[in-house]
């Protein structure tokens, strides 16, 4: 029994090493496909929004909720109270819209796309065959399935196991079909958790949004499989501004991932997305993120400027949700995933990793909204910074007067690898009620001289004794992903950390 | 918008005050006001005010403020043998004062300072709050540099004979009380200085301490019961080499407090601990930011700050750590705890670290919450009554934070008076 | 073996001067063991010869079988065939016992151009090697030396011995803290893997540990340099009359 468990706990672990072995560039997804590309006019106007609607045959009512953002984002100001700084973005000199020549006519089916774009999720390792693979990575007893929606810059190319998930009632395609096939559902639902008025990059994501992925799972429906969707983006000067929208009814389950990369370029590109969860009475959604956008490079030239909103409404009793969060990418991140827990006895929990190398800087945390009775949260961060990175921790715990009885526990801990980087913590602790229990506990420290003697002693090189020790510290949150995640978030631990130490 | 109520507010707080003075002291005063109209007032949508209304700080002229009868409860620190330095309604008065001489330091009032040149405390007046704005701004400090005229600036040069205790008396109903003190700790010396009362309606007052290299400041404060008094309180300190920075304060009501403690630790092994005890029944809010900053090598840094909070009563902490580059082997700690008495009463924290050396220590909790029902259950069935158990219970939780006092006298009349309190405000 | 010649180690912050001058050859499958009081420098030797930070070697060298040891990383050492057995092994959270092992036979055998090990044969050998340890699955599984006892962290240090296969073994005060229960099954464990091409050096301050491990040689070490050497009878002189006589004749 203890042989079985220890042997694929075990894999995970060799798997990173091995992985770090057989990796010598850095990052390793930053080619890019050479294919024909389709883009809207450079520039972000009102015509560009219509034009973005009207590419996705929208309906009046979306077209209207789009401008009714644009002219709200028009009149809003970029914010500055993340500790990240950049040099400021021109929203005029990016392209909007970027859609491969080839799907200019709909395919049917995966099969009918070009080989040339099945090719690059291929090479990074998303099987878009409906085969039970994810990364490169073997399921065990091969019985696991991964439903894939495969997102190329600013269109869905189409989505796996559509049919069998149907069976389930599960609907999971792209949020553009989403809003043809399923008015009644996305118009119910679409900006209910994140207002199109909430923030500088959820307004500019809900003016010109072009694709992402619509899940809705039935009450009291287990999804068959994980979910889960691949952002790539491979245009240049181009945004991506993709728009995830997750219904889970009554009583049902869904566990969902998500993973990210892009080419290496000198110039930044925009990436802001917004992530709306809704969970019903006594559903639950697992969400994971494996993100690992081009971090740019060593000097910090180029790189994904990732501004993204997201958030989950437990809205009825006993629903939960988890966020679990592997930040190895990104130039800026800009990031809070967040729980309004509004149903009693509902949850939510956040787990996550933040790695930030040489110039990379990263602003991530939670917020956890108590707003019903017996409500429990879990944060528990770990931040990594190297090089002359900087990596902040940003939360809020929040405990209504109505939210009685309930519980937050928040762990965050940061590692520092060399005197150059920084690492912060900036938490808002709000408590408005005394049958609530609020913990909040946080350290900074360098990474261990002894532990990494002792692991240099017994034959590791410094790096793989860094990796060791980093994945350690990592463990409560690698333990939070599921199996194929957590081999990939270990490896990219180990990746990330390339150079930071010696 | 913001800018213009900004100076707005400026406009109408400083109508009826001067900016006096010649010599050293009237330039250091100029040089704040220039400063202070660059900033203006602050308002509630500061970042920096986000968990407290400062408008009644920066208003014209204070809310009056009913005296308070102590009955008889004796004064803090009376048992205390010490400088008595004496002051209603934020003036001085020699007639109820000790004589400042027998302290055997220098003591220098700060309206007998502005004509002769002392050269220590032009290196101190105005000047640590100065470097205290970055990187927040703290106008009401620098309010205080250009318009206050009471205050005193000390400089010890060994180790004092006995402490320095400034008593502030509040007898006018509508009192608005601008004191500015300057300390000057020369390498080696020793002094512990001691502040108590309520002082005025409202008070805003600014303490700039300069702790040499291997000097030791002890600061121990009880802040008058008045329940209606407002204070905005600064306490500025530069800590050198070896040096030792201690300060403690206890807060029992008044209608709304702002601690603010802004340290510097620019020597290598030197040590600061802020501690502070706040305890609020009703109208009672209370403010304990704290900013500390790491500069020397193996510098030790605590803030421990416990609040009980009940009726409605509502405790800020704002604290961070700053650990500057090269700032190596820092030990930084801080902890914000509050205990809330009943469902009515709330806690508003943001304890942060922002770090940039590697080879450090840092930690910071935050809690809160009610009183353990199974300690107290577990008090009872050994058969202490259930109001003395919660007392016990209360103290207990308080202790850390009267564990940073280290005359033992001195946190027994802390001890005795939050027991009194929590004597009357049993519920 | 090992071939210590005229060590002088000095701490590398301060001008403190450990190591004084020391001399010794240990041939292969020979049992040495270096005795004396604290603060004679033995744990510093140990130190120094697994490549831990914060020495500086002034003068002299230490090969292991021909190799130079001093101008090599803490890794490359432990590829060439040493092993220091920590008097206080390192915790390591988060990282499973088995993954540490794991990772680091692969590492050596790997730095050697040997071919890694299968998980599966990997495990066999394991389990056999835990088992006469009495190292049982639990430990295995838990964090790398967390919450173990002392008892538990020798044997740990042992198991790791023993699947690492070094050619030269320095065991640092492997005997404290434990008690004679867990020392007998510790000093079984080293004397399970003595042959003929395995080296060790055992230092301690009591005699005790060699009643269990019998060494070939004893060494007296006071003040940075070795005063004294012969066979197993010198542990006994020390044990009967303490480390004065010895140091006052070295005078």
């Amino acid at each position: 029994m203890d042989g079985v468990e220890l042997e694929v706990r075990d894999g995970v672990d060799r798997e990173t090493i091995e992985t770090v072995q057989a990796m010598s560039g850095k990052y390793k997804h930053g080619w890019e496909t050479d294919v024909e590309m389709d883009y809207a006019p450079k520039g972000l106007s009102e015509d560009i929004v219509r034009l973005i609607s009207a590419k996705n045959e929208e309906p009046q009512w979306m077209l209207d909720w789009r401008l009714a953002a644009y002219h709200r984002w028009v009149k809003m100001e970029e914010p500055t109270w993340a500790m990240v700084s950049y040099p400021k973005i021109d929203y005029q000199d990016q392209y909007y819209y970027a859609k491969p020549k080839s799907m200019a006519v709909k395919p049917k089916s995966l099969d009918e796309v070009d080989p040339k774009l099945l090719a690059t999720y291929a090479k990074l390792g998303i099987p878009l065959k409906e085969q039970a693979l994810l990364a490169g990575v073997e399921a065990p007893e091969g019985e696991r399935k991964v439903a894939v929606d495969a997102v190329f810059d600013s269109v869905s190319l189409g989505t796996t196991f559509k049919k069998e998930l149907a069976k389930a009632g599960v609907i999971f395609c792209s949020i553009s079909e989403a809003v043809r096939e399923h008015p009644e559902l996305v118009k119910k639902y679409i900006g209910s958790v994140v207002p199109p008025t909430d923030n500088f990059f959820a307004t500019l994501n809900s003016a010109v949004f072009s694709d992402g992925s619509f899940v809705y799972i039935p009450p009291g429906v287990k999804c068959p499989m994980e979910l889960s969707t691949y952002f790539r983006i491979n245009a240049e000067n181009t945004g991506q501004f993709e728009r995830t929208l997750i219904v889970c009814d009554r009583g049902a389950y869904v566990s969902y991932l998500e993973g990210c990369t892009a080419p290496k370029r000198d110039i930044p590109q925009l990436h802001a997305a917004v992530v709306e969860i809704v969970i019903l009475e006594d559903a639950e959604v697992k969400y994971s993120t494996v993100q690992n956008w081009y971090p740019g490079d060593e000097n910090g030239v180029g790189g994904i400027y990732n501004f993204v909103t997201k958030r989950a409404d437990c809205r009825e009793a006993r629903a939960k949700v988890m966020w679990t969060q592997v930040e190895t990418g990104s130039a800026i991140t800009w990031k809070y995933p967040s729980c309004i827990l509004r149903g009693d006895d509902s949850q939510g929990e956040f787990y996550s990793i933040a790695i930030a190398n040489n110039a990379q800087q990263a602003d991530t945390g939670t917020k956890m909204i108590h707003l019903g009775k017996r409500t429990k949260s879990r944060i528990v961060s770990k931040g990594i910074s190297a090089g002359r990175a900087q990596n902040t921790y940003r939360g809020l715990v929040s405990m209504h007067p109505r939210a009685t009885d309930s519980r937050n526990y928040t762990q965050c801990d940061s590692l520092l690898i060399g005197d150059k980087c920084g690492a912060h913590t900036v938490p808002y602790i709000e408590v408005k009620n005394n049958s609530s229990r609020v913990e909040h506990e946080a350290t900074t420290s360098k990474v261990d001289e002894d532990q990494l003697f002792y692991c240099r002693s017994r034959g590791m090189d410094e790096e793989e004794a860094v990796a060791l020790v980093v994945n350690g510290f990592c463990k409560d949150v690698l333990q939070a992903l599921p199996m194929e995640f957590a081999m990939e978030a270990q490896a990219l631990v180990a990746i990330s950390l390339e150079g930071s130490v010696g | 918008m913001r800018a213009e109520a900004k100076t707005e507010a400026l406009t109408a707080r400083t109508a009826a005050l001067t900016a006096s003075g010649s010599g050293w002291l009237g330039a250091a005063r100029r040089d704040a006001v220039a400063r202070l109209a660059a900033m203006g007032l602050p308002t509630k949508r500061d970042e920096y005010w986000r968990y407290t209304d400062p408008a009644s700080l920066t208003a014209a002229t204070p809310e009056p403020a009913a005296l308070f009868d102590a009955g008889d409860e004796a004064p803090a620190f009376d048992g205390i043998d010490a400088v008595k330095l004496v002051f209603v309604d934020g003036m001085f008065d020699p007639a109820q004062s000790d004589d400042p001489a027998t302290a055997g330091i220098e003591i220098t009032h700060l309206s007998q300072a502005e004509g002769v040149d002392i050269h220590w405390a032009r290196e101190v007046y105005g000047v640590l709050e100065a470097r205290g704005q970055i990187p927040v701004q703290r106008p009401l400090a620098t309010l205080n540099t250009a318009y206050a005229t009471q205050g005193f600036l000390i400089r010890a040069t060994a180790k004092a004979a006995k402490p320095v205790s400034f008593i502030y008396h509040h007898k006018s109903t509508t009192s608005d009380a601008l004191l500015h003190h300057c300390i000057k700790m020369e390498p080696g010396s020793e002094l512990t200085i001691l502040e108590s009362g309520p002082a005025a309606a409202r008070m805003t007052s600014v303490m700039e301490v300069e702790v040499a290299d291997g000097a030791r400041f002890h600061h121990i404060r009880a802040q008058g019961r008045d329940h209606a008094r407002r204070a905005a309180t600064h306490v500025f300190s530069r800590i050198g080499a070896g040096a030792l920075f201690k300060s403690f304060t206890l807060t029992a009501n008044g209608c709304l407090t702002r601690n603010e403690q802004i340290v510097e630790l620019v020597g290598n092994d030197g040590v600061a601990h802020v501690a502070g005890a706040a305890v609020g029944d009703g109208t009672f809010h209370h403010d304990d930011t704290v900013f500390m900053t790491h500069e020397g090598l193996r510098c030790e840094s605590r803030q421990v700050f416990k609040k009980v909070l009940m009726n409605g009563a509502v405790g800020v902490f704002q604290g961070k750590i700053l650990v500057k580059p090269g700032a190596q082997k820092t030990d930084g700690y801080q902890i914000s705890q509050s205990l809330l008495l009943d469902g009515d009463s709330q806690f508003l924290a943001k304890p942060e670290l922002e770090i940039y050396a590697d080879d450090v220590k840092c930690s910071h909790g935050s809690t809160s919450g009610a009183i353990d029902d199974t300690a107290l259950f577990y008090l009872q069935s050994r058969g202490v009554p259930k109001r003395v158990a919660q007392s016990l219970l209360v103290l207990a939780f308080l202790a850390e934070a009267i564990g940073e006092i280290e005359d033992e006298a001195i946190a027994e009349d802390i001890r005795l008076r939050l027991e009194g309190w929590l004597q009357r405000h049993e519920h | 073996m090992l071939n210590i010649k005229n060590l002088h180690v000095k701490l590398e912050e301060e001008d403190k001067v450990i190591l004084n001058g020391v001399d010794l050859a240990i041939g292969a499958g020979e049992v040495h063991a270096i005795m004396g009081p604290n603060g004679s420098g033995k744990s510093t030797l140990s130190y120094v010869l697994s490549g831990r930070e914060g020495y500086t070697v002034t003068e002299g060298s230490a090969t292991l079988e021909g190799t130079e040891l001093l101008d090599m990383e803490p890794e490359e050492r432990a590829a060439a065939g040493l092993f220091l057995a920590f008097q206080y092994p390192v915790e390591i959270p988060g990282v499973g016992n088995m993954t540490f092992l794991r990772t680091a036979v692969n590492a050596q055998r790997k730095a050697r151009g040997e071919e890694e090990l299968s998980a599966g044969d990997f495990l066999k050998i394991v389990r056999a090697k835990a088992k006469t340890l009495q190292i049982d699955a639990d430990m295995l599984k838990r964090p790398v030396n967390v919450g173990f006892s002392g008892g538990e962290k020798k044997r740990n240090e042992i198991l790791q011995m023993a699947m690492l296969e070094p050619r030269m073994c320095i065991l640092d005060e492997t005997d404290s803290g434990l008690d004679v229960d867990a020392m007998k099954l510790v000093a079984e464990g080293v004397n399970a893997l003595r042959s003929e091409g395995r080296s060790f050096l055992v230092i301690t301050h009591y005699q005790r540990l060699l009643d269990h491990i019998q060494p070939d040689f004893v060494h007296i070490m006071a003040a940075g340099r070795i005063i004294k050497s012969g066979g197993p009878e010198l542990a006994l002189e020390v044990e009967n009359n303490g480390y004065a006589d010895l140091l006052a004749e070295a005078e």
